[in-house]
């Protein structure tokens, strides 16, 4: 290796970051968790747009169907909700949370 | 476990979702990128916004890469292209200005005298030669991973490391017939 290839060599390897960088990685990572989110979000945003714009198209023809067979369903309806209810409350999850035991 | 076999396996799993083999993907790399940006834009800090842009990009195109790729090869040529049109746009032209300015601090291996010759001579390159001795004098790219890294026919890789390289030597040899 010649002086200037020398000389050369340096001035590169002056400008080498470090082998291991975990500030600049931890950055990285931040910033595509932050665009993931970003993705989800707006992913999430657009699905809802589309099911509120289906829904309010066909509300008028829905509508009536619904509240015809909605009075039949309520008894149904309560029936299920008391039995989820008592379920969760016998398996015993549901007591800490509702502060019934700890 | 070699680096190119280290490399396939947390390719395929970054592939799968893991956010935690693309991580060792950048630790891995990230010193190769960040170099090369750093010499190809001549900005440190300008280098080191491209290359998070750049392995943000990775993330988002990683199932487009083949398992037995050159990683480091295909985040520099990510770069590369970020590099491209981010001088070309001019963007953040004041803040790099600044930071050539603040560069006196940061070669403490290199005389002064040849530091700036040798930033002068790269500023001086044509941005594609720029980037070719980057990879290949200081990187120590093969031609071919160079050509693959930054989409060049290879003829055209040589070529700009024989030329590049005889600029170099040229500002140090006239900073020497100066002294």
């Amino acid at each position: 290796m010649t002086d200037d290839d020398a000389r050369l060599a340096a001035f590169f390897a002056a400008s080498e970051p470090p082998a291991r960088d975990l500030a600049f990685s931890a950055e990285v990572m931040e910033a595509i968790a932050r665009a993931r989110f970003q993705w989800e979000t707006a992913r999430l945003g657009l699905f809802s747009l589309v099911g509120g714009l289906v829904l309010w198209a066909v509300w008028p023809s829905l509508a009536p169907a619904l509240a015809q067979i909605g009075g039949g369903l309520a008894p149904a309806g309560a029936a299920l909700v008391a039995t989820a209810a008592v379920l969760l409350l016998a398996d015993g999850r549901a007591m800490p949370i509702l502060g019934l035991r700890s | 476990m070699n680096p190119a076999a280290l490399d396939a396996t947390l390719i395929r799993a970054a592939q799968g979702g893991s956010e935690e083999a693309f991580a060792r993907l950048v630790d891995r790399h990230q010193q190769a990128l960040r170099g090369f940006l750093r010499r190809a834009c001549g900005n440190w800090a300008l280098a080191d916004d491209l290359a998070q842009e750049a392995l943000l990009t990775a993330w988002s195109r990683i199932d487009r890469l083949d398992e037995d790729a050159n990683v480091r090869a295909w985040f520099c040529g990510i770069g590369y292209n970020k590099c491209l049109t981010e001088l070309r746009s001019g963007r953040r032209a004041r803040r790099r200005e600044a930071d050539y300015q603040s560069s006196d601090q940061r070669s403490p291996g290199v005389a002064p005298e040849d530091r700036l010759a040798l930033e002068q001579a790269m500023a001086a390159l044509p941005l594609e030669q720029r980037a070719v001795v980057a990879l290949c004098l200081a990187a120590e790219f093969s031609h071919a991973d160079a050509a693959d890294a930054l989409g060049l026919p290879l003829g055209t890789v040589k070529s700009h490391v024989t030329r590049g390289r005889a600029r170099l030597m040229e500002a140090l040899g006239a900073r020497d017939d100066g002294r």
